[in-house]
């Protein structure tokens, strides 16, 4: 990146942080606070500093112009001390990641990245419902890191104190790490007898559950041929064990309904198998482990810029999420509307503002949102008005 | 002081009377009290014996129950190793869910704690879970599990999730994964069992906080030190003399070296076929502690139709979760369920009938395995 670029970014990310009335995270004087300026080089943060260091956080912000801004998922004593130890540490909102660059059957090579935001949103859906209905999380906040994902900052007080050890677990709760498929089942004794059951009052076993009762309930309203096709869609199961469960399913409902999964015989057990394996693959978040299980980590601010895009990191109400363009939505208003001028350095495809357009090599004048897009992902630097 | 305390000496409201009391360890220790010897007799069973409770319970009144424990302290931290702490604190946990599992079984028949109980809305206030947990409803009929018919006790809890984090240990097994739980709207499903053993867990965090502190760098402290000084240096003798003899894991099946409550249940089960459920699962899960599986049992108890394929089912299930989350009854337990019968000499050294067992097959030497025995019959 040319000097007159970086000065001009500077100066409107500055221009941008006057008016933008960025808010403060919950005991935002207990956090660290870090961040990267345009002047040294980009990857030198400045870090270990308190509220009371930075002063009133947008004046801060507009004197400052940084690249990136970051504070402390952690709550310190002191959190403007040098080192880890001294800092104090208090508890830690839980923070999850999900990252475009790493989906699973996502190739980063072949895919655009509008294509791979739109498969991250998917992901960032599974999240919340899992976040939502199986942990039963209220204080949360969704936010489109301006990036290449979302991050989700929980701030309920029973997950705060939280160490590491315990993060993992839900991590790989989330993604399903290690879920011992068959113990999907346990055994009930019913009048002095035992059934094998689908652990069906919640987890992973309710999800397969709420599955194969849904297919149960599907399969019994459409024609015999349709729906021993989907059965022979699933793992393991072929031409002949595809009439023996529909049969079953049709005939023994209830009795599945009620998470029984003998009812059906060795059938039932193998479409339960093979539910497992769909709903795992399905309803699963690759959320990244590190961000997740680190209780000091830093984490891009809420309304702050990403200097890698010019795009706002987007704070999402959950009615938002749904309809949330992030090529679009995350423009700041700021630099709408008037135009500049700047060199392409890096020409093609560009997919911006609602619009997938090719651009060509050159000076040109472009509006300022898109010019400072380019320029950020390094593709465009800054010519003289 | 509250009789609950000599049961529950880590309670925060014993550590408030002790200090109301104004029984200074210090003068305790130069004044010989009885609570020395006591909390000696503690230390000492908790690193061999892994409980700690008395040998003589009769000889110590409520008092010196409660002043043992400060004292017990003290000794751990002269002893000062890693491993005197975690297998003291172990201990204490063992001991206390033990006495809980017993007191919450005379809650429920009772209705009310009796004066030396702690009910289990206590336990739980105690260690500030009470919010976070609370009991599954009642299933339909002809749904419930094991034990759930003799007792009112639910057979299941909600724990909230955070709690259930920061008690459960992943390196239980796993069964305790948080991914292999029943999660919902925030709480995590456990068995009765499952919550006793949080609960250990809660104790056994209380226990080891702050230990070892230091006792000497004071006057009152090194004369404490100095006074203790013979006694610490046994418990570390005897310490160091078990860790090198290790534990001999027992897994020869020998039922005439039984205890006398397993004895007998095992007769009765021969003799009438069924036994009541909670007796019935004492003893297979004694049994599936020895390393038996369902075909042994079977065979041991000489089952057959219905009976043998329930027990089959019991064994599985308590194999599958490694003795974790349903060990063998202790004697405590035994006692409540009017299961222990006959108790002989050994009893009285032991409070868990595989100590019983352990002991009375190390003692014997050269034993012969019943199903070597019965293989060639």
């Amino acid at each position: 990146m040319e000097a007159r670029t970086r000065t001009y970014l500077e100066g409107r990310f500055g221009d941008y942080y006057r008016r933008s009335g960025v808010s403060l995270p919950p005991a935002a004087d207990r956090r660290e606070w870090g961040h990267i300026p345009w002047s040294a080089g980009a990857t030198t943060m400045v870090r270990h500093q308190s509220l009371l260091d930075l002063g009133d956080l947008d004046d801060f912000l507009h004197r400052t112009a940084p690249r990136h801004v970051y504070f402390s998922s952690a709550r310190f004593a002191d959190p403007g001390a040098g080192s880890m130890d001294e800092k104090g540490w208090q508890s830690a909102d839980l923070v999850f990641d999900l990252d475009a660059d790493h989906l699973p059957g996502v190739d980063p090579e072949e895919t655009s990245y509008v294509e791979m935001l739109a498969a991250c949103k998917g992901e960032l859906l599974n999240l919340l419902d899992v976040l939502d209905d199986d942990f039963g999380f209220e204080e949360t906040t969704v936010v489109f890191s301006g990036g290449r994902g979302y991050h989700v900052h929980v701030r309920d007080p029973e997950v705060r104190s939280l160490d590491s050890e315990a993060r993992r677990e839900i991590v790989d709760y989330v993604r399903a790490i290690d879920v011992d498929r068959d113990g999907l089942i346990g055994t009930q004794s019913h009048q002095g007898t035992t059934r094998r059951v689908l652990r069906r009052r919640g987890g992973w076993g309710a999800r397969v559950h709420t599955r194969l009762v849904d297919l149960a309930e599907t399969l019994r309203e459409i024609e015999e041929d349709a729906a021993l096709e989907r059965l022979r869609e699933l793992d393991g199961i072929g031409e002949g064990r595809a009439e023996t469960i529909l049969g079953q399913l049709r005939h023994n409902f209830d009795a599945i309904r009620a998470g029984n999964v003998e009812a059906g015989g060795p059938g039932t057990r193998i479409l339960v198998d093979a539910l497992a394996e769909e709903t795992i693959d399905d309803e699963t978040a690759p959320i990244d482990e590190p961000v997740t299980t680190d209780t000091k980590r830093l984490i891009r601010l809420p309304g702050s810029l990403h200097g890698g895009s010019g795009l706002v990191v987007t704070p999402l109400s959950r009615a938002e999420i749904q309809g949330f363009r992030p090529l679009s939505d995350a423009i700041p208003e700021r630099f709408r509307g008037r135009d500049i001028r700047i060199t392409v350095t890096e020409p093609g495809a560009v997919t911006f503002d609602g619009d997938t357009f090719s651009i060509q090599e050159g000076e040109q004048s472009v509006e300022e949102c898109l010019g400072v897009f380019l320029m950020t992902r390094g593709r465009a630097e800054k010519r003289t008005e | 002081m509250d009789p609950r305390y000599a049961r529950y000496p880590f309670f925060e409201g014993a550590r408030e009377a002790v200090r109301e009391a104004e029984l200074s360890p210090a003068a305790l220790v130069r004044d010989g009290a009885p609570a020395v010897e006591r909390g000696r007799e503690r230390v000492e069973r908790a690193l061999m014996e892994g409980t700690v409770a008395s040998e003589t319970p009769r000889r110590w009144d409520t008092d010196t129950e409660v002043l043992s424990y400060p004292i017990a302290r003290i000794l751990v931290s002269l002893i000062d190793t890693p491993a005197a702490v975690e297998k003291y604190a172990v201990a204490e946990a063992a001991t206390a869910r033990e006495r809980f599992d017993v007191d919450f079984a005379a809650d429920d028949d009772l209705g009310r704690a009796g004066r030396a109980r702690a009910s289990h809305g206590e336990v739980l206030r105690e260690f500030d879970i009470a919010d976070a947990v609370r009991p599954e409803r009642a299933e339909p009929p002809g749904s419930e599990r094991r034990g759930a018919s003799s007792r009112r006790e639910p057979t299941h809890y909600w724990v909230g999730l955070g709690s259930y984090l920061d008690l459960a240990e992943a390196g239980w097994g796993q069964r305790w994964r948080l991914v292999n739980r029943e999660v919902a709207a925030g709480e995590v499903r456990v068995t009765a069992g499952g919550l006793s053993r949080l609960l250990e867990a809660a104790v056994e965090r209380r226990v080891a906080s702050g230990l070892p502190f230091e006792v000497r760098g004071s006057d009152g402290g090194d004369a404490i030190a100095a006074a203790l000084a013979p006694a610490v240096a046994d418990l570390r003798e005897l310490l160091n003399d078990h860790d090198a003899a290790g534990r001999t894991p027992v897994d020869a099946v020998v039922p005439a070296l039984f205890p006398p409550c397993m004895r007998t249940l095992l007769q009765r089960a021969r003799d009438d076929g069924d036994l009541p459920t909670t007796a019935e699962f004492s003893l297979t899960s004694f049994l599936v502690a020895l390393g038996m599986d369902g075909a042994d049992v079977r065979r041991l108890l000489d089952a057959d139709g219905d009976t043998a394929e329930r027990i089959g089912t019991r064994v599985e299930y308590l194999a599958e979760r490694d003795g974790t989350q349903y060990p063998p009854p202790s004697c405590a337990t035994m006692k409540a369920y009017g299961d222990c019968v006959d108790p002989d000499d050994r009893c009285e050294t032991i409070s868990h009938p595989l100590s019983y067992y352990t002991d009375a097959v190390r003692e014997a030497g050269d034993v012969r395995d019943w199903r070597e025995a019965a293989g060639e019959g």
